[in-house]
């Protein structure tokens, strides 16, 4: 199937799709947190870099087999997840968003002195074990099990913290434990990515996974529009593919990046597909009356 | 609010054709021989990849003024790569499936070296890296080349000169903890100051980007060692010297060939004149005797009003030795002129005589040591390199 | 040497404090991270630098013409990028939208003055003053002074003036002090001026201290002054100034008397450990929630 693939692709466009896939899954992550619970975190990398080097030595120095390897990427990076997952309960908004940059910073230090890992010369040798196929499988399993997530109970739950915490407390939602769960599974779909993205990379090092990347994952969730997985997607599409688009502009490339995120936001305020959700779609495909655009004004 | 969300949608749908149909028209296929440039023009690391950019470009001018290679014109492809993983793998993949270079020239970075030659390596083209120190990148494969000098081998004789001829002998040992040069290049000053009965008497660290050295300073400055030791860039080097200048500090620090550029002269000013030691493995100025540099040299202000430093030097050598294997395998093929690049020997180079060795490892002879005299940097002393 | 040590800090400290003032001021007004702050900060040096070597103006007169500048630029900046989002959006909308001018200006001033650590020229000149084992330069002395002078010129502007009135009552409540018939949308460009302004004169002075700047200089100055408004209590004047020393002896301190491998490690840990203590910061106040 992979080498069918690779005959008909350009390993441009190949790899475009690939990297696009990874951003998915981890984008995916940061929108349990950030746009379906509401609790801001600007330290998704973080969890990512947890689950990119666990997994990266699984594979290299214990020689454990590849799903393992990303298995426990995923978990190690979930156990971090819950564990400042705890804080959330004390903390809310900008607090928690600066716990997260912290706790990103902290990790990424961690990496710059840790010895197996080759401080800030980095890791190299990954067995390159990432294919096209099992990328979007994963996509498409991850997409699925979220939509399902968060049509359920739980799910709603979720949005109902996002909007207004004391109401749901209140309507008998266990917050506490619904936010650490929201956490915990964010962190363990930015573990996955990261294993997937270390396997891919065949190199890894501490700075790939900087404040800069956690933000860029932010940047898809909110641009797509916050809590929807469609956005979401597209989010994370429209932000891999516009720094290799805005090529042929050059030297400016990375001011119209930054003039378009500002336009962007301005012609949607909240987002591109702003709160549709795939609940929603599959009505509008029913030829229900759901309106697409309306729902996010 | 529906009217501007529409128009809004509209519009990007709009922008998006637009330039996808711009990307899918570049590239007009020349009869020209391809060389892709690897190297961030943007970004932090820019510092580096800016010069390196300039330097192969004269290069690509002068090799076409001369008749190009084989009797075609040489073509550079530039494309900024912003000093991250993932866009050096896309610009990889585009110049080898897209435009068909012949050969990457790049990244001054090790570690993305190493992601840019395995792709290289696996489509069978050749890779010269003009600035990746760090180990673990000729093995990669055979078409995997550089061209530094390599501080396993120089830094032994920079160490015994430090030692036995200034009798340096209690040494502080100053690391940019993310700086990938600065963290593999500390390990070996270490050992070679351990073998040769040196002394460490305080380790600290610093990170690039960082302007706040004063903690560090006044840590050494407690220390009191006879000189500093740093293995990062200029920028921090120049930054610490000046730190070091307003506590009164009165010390030399020697580095490696990552402190070569101007900007370590005008932004340490009179903080770095004559107290910055660093070994590379050419000169550009003071250094009469090789008339290959002093050409460049002149070259290279006329053409860009600035001092080169040595990221110009080594992609400008590395663009010329590229041409000249294939001219000296007559053809264009990367399995072909590569074995005929493996052979380089002595070549006088811009950025001194390199000779490859059997693992494809260069070799550069003699050291140079520079300083930093009246703003410039000038060379100190040359010292023979003692090769086990 | 603690004491050495200690002032160090001090001064790194107190340049933290001059750019977290503005974050704090903007937030506490229309609860916005203005990640663009920390390229103000930036622009406000390359500005100051510009004045000092091409025109050869004193310091003085620079340091007042980077923080005109920058007034003018903030002012534009919300203007174009946070106006149109205010009232339409999440807030998330706007961290973005400030995260896109971030990289616009810094890649702006990469095209303007290329990526080159600038030098800026020795204007002061610098004495030393030894006081038992301290040694004090001159330079952090004009650090100190100034920067407590723009502080507590920021608090009696806020306390005592009538714009200061408009502007707490803006960040009590937008909608009431609209009602109130305060011209809303004047207030918070009057607050993102002065907040620039003191971001200007933070960079200006970090440049004269350091003797370098350079187009990155801001995402990492932005993101320790976006931990320091947060350390002080976000929205709170004088929990910035806190918060930005506090940071800024808390780093200096990790290298002297633990590790500088680990200095970012060390600071962050705190903060955090500070705040699962004190959730709101240390001079923040305690809001309750209401439904």
């Amino acid at each position: 199937m992979d080498a069918l693939i690779s005959q008909y692709i350009d390993p441009y466009y190949l790899r475009i799709l690939m990297l696009i896939g990874i951003n998915i899954i981890l984008a995916l992550g940061l929108n349990l947190i950030t746009g379906v619970t509401g609790q801001l975190s600007m330290g998704h990398a973080g969890f990512m870099s947890i689950g990119a080097y666990t997994s990266a030595i699984f594979s290299m120095q214990m020689g454990s087999p590849f799903f393992l390897s990303l298995l426990a990427g995923a978990m190690v990076a979930a156990f971090f997840g819950f564990l400042i997952g705890i804080p959330t309960l004390r903390l809310e908004g900008d607090y928690l968003a600066m716990v997260t940059i912290g706790f990103a910073e902290i990790i990424r230090v961690f990496f710059l002195n840790f010895e197996p890992g080759g401080k800030a010369v980095g890791l190299s040798g990954i067995p390159q074990n990432t294919t096209f196929v099992l990328v979007w499988t994963l996509v498409i399993i991850v997409i699925i099990l979220n939509a399902k997530l968060l049509n359920s109970r739980i799910g709603r739950a979720f949005y109902a913290i996002r909007e207004n915490e004391i109401a749901a407390e209140a309507s008998g939602i266990n917050s506490t434990r619904l936010k650490v769960l929201a956490f915990t599974a964010g962190s363990f779909l930015a573990g996955l990515g990261g294993g997937l993205y270390a396997h891919y990379m065949y190199f890894i090092r501490p700075q790939d996974f900087a404040f800069m990347k956690s933000i860029e994952l932010l940047n898809m969730v909110v641009l797509g529009g916050m809590g929807s997985i469609p956005g979401t997607v597209l989010g994370s599409v429209i932000l891999t593919l516009l720094p290799e688009m805005l090529r042929v502009v050059a030297e400016y490339r990375l001011m119209f990046y930054g003039a378009l995120l500002v336009i962007l936001m301005i012609f949607r305020p909240n987002g591109l597909l702003g709160d549709v959700r795939v609940y929603d779609l599959k009505k509008k495909l029913q030829g229900k009356k759901v309106g697409l655009w309306q729902s996010s004004n | 609010m529906r009217f501007r969300g529409k128009a809004g949608w509209a519009l990007l749908v709009c922008f998006l054709m637009v330039l996808s149909v711009m990307a899918g028209c570049g590239g007009k296929s020349k009869d020209t021989i391809k060389l892709g440039f690897l190297g961030a023009t943007t970004g932090s690391v820019a510092n580096y990849g800016i010069p390196g950019q300039k330097g192969m470009k004269m290069a690509i001018e002068e090799v076409n003024k001369n008749g190009g290679v084989l009797g075609k014109q040489l073509e550079g492809i530039y494309l900024d790569n912003k000093g991250d993983s993932s866009e050096i793998a896309l610009i990889t993949d585009k110049y080898i499936n897209r435009d068909k270079v012949v050969a990457l020239v790049g990244d001054p970075c090790t570690g993305l070296t190493k992601i840019a030659a395995k792709i290289a390596q696996g489509n069978k083209v050749v890779i010269f890296s003009a600035g990746a120190t760090g180990t673990g990148v000729v093995e990669i494969g055979d078409y995997v080349f550089r061209n530094t000098l390599l501080d396993m081998f120089a830094v032994p004789s920079v160490v015994d000169w430090m030692i036995n001829t200034k009798d340096w002998k209690n040494i502080a040992v100053i690391t940019s903890l993310n700086n990938d040069y600065s963290v593999s290049l500390t390990p070996v000053f270490k050992d070679a100051i351990d073998k040769q009965g040196g002394k460490i008497v305080i380790e600290e660290s610093i990170n690039d980007e960082e302007t706040d050295f004063t903690a560090q300073i006044t840590n050494i400055k407690k220390a009191k060692p006879d000189v500093l030791v740093f293995t990062g860039y200029y920028r921090e080097a120049a930054l610490l010297m000046n730190e070091a200048k307003k506590q009164g500090l009165d010390i030399s620090l020697i580095g490696g060939d990552g402190l070569y550029g101007q900007d370590l002269a005008n932004l340490g000013g009179k903080a770095v004149e004559e107290k910055v030691i660093f070994y590379c493995g050419f000169s550009f100025s003071g250094d009469e005797s090789n008339p290959v540099t002093e050409k460049f040299l002149a070259d290279y202000k006329a053409k860009y009003n600035e001092e080169p430093d040595m990221f110009s030097a080594q992609y400008y050598d590395a663009v010329m030795i590229l041409a000249k294997a294939m001219e000296d395998a007559n053809s264009a093929d990367p399995s072909v002129f590569k074995d005929e690049l493996a052979k380089l020997k002595d070549y006088p180079g811009v950025s001194g005589n390199t000779t490859f060795r059997a693992d494809r490892e260069p070799i550069k002879s003699p050291i140079c040591l520079i300083t930093v005299k009246d703003g410039k940097l000038t060379l100190l002393d040359k010292i023979p390199l003692n090769i086990e | 040497m603690i004491w050495q040590q200690l002032l160090n800090g001090l001064t790194l400290g107190s340049t933290y404090a001059l750019i977290a003032l503005g974050y704090t001021m903007v937030y506490g007004i229309i609860q916005l991270i203005n990640f663009a702050h920390g390229e103000i900060y930036m622009i406000g040096a390359f500005v100051g630098l510009f004045l000092v070597v091409n025109t050869g103006l004193n310091i003085g007169v620079a340091l007042l013409g980077a923080m005109a500048f920058c007034m003018v630029l903030g002012m534009l900046v919300e203007l174009i990028a946070y106006r149109p989002l205010r009232g339409r959006a999440s807030r998330l909308s706007g961290i973005i939208s400030a995260i896109g001018v971030s990289i616009f200006l810094s890649t702006l001033m990469v095209l303007i003055a290329q990526t080159n650590t600038r030098r800026y020229p020795d204007i002061i000149n610098i004495q030393t003053f030894q006081v038992g084992d301290l040694q004090v330069s001159s330079l952090q002395i004009i650090i100190l002074v100034v920067a407590t002078l723009l502080m507590v010129g920021l608090q009696l502007l806020v306390q005592k003036t009538r714009v200061g009135k408009a502007m707490r009552a803006c960040s009590q409540d937008l909608d009431a002090a609209y009602l109130m018939g305060i011209n809303v949308n004047r207030i918070i460009s009057f607050t993102f001026a002065i907040g620039s302004a003191l971001a200007a004169a933070g960079g200006v002075m970090v440049g004269i201290y350091y003797n370098a700047v350079w187009p990155y200089m801001g995402t990492m100055a932005g993101l320790k002054a976006f931990a320091a408004a947060i350390l002080g209590g976000i929205g709170s004047i004088p929990g910035a100034m806190i918060g930005g020393i506090t940071l800024g002896v808390l780093e200096i301190l990790g290298v002297a008397y633990l590790s500088s491998s680990y200095k970012d490690a060390i600071a962050f840990g705190i903060l955090i450990l500070v705040l699962i203590i004190r959730p709101q910061g240390i001079m923040g106040q305690k809001i309750t929630k209401k439904v």
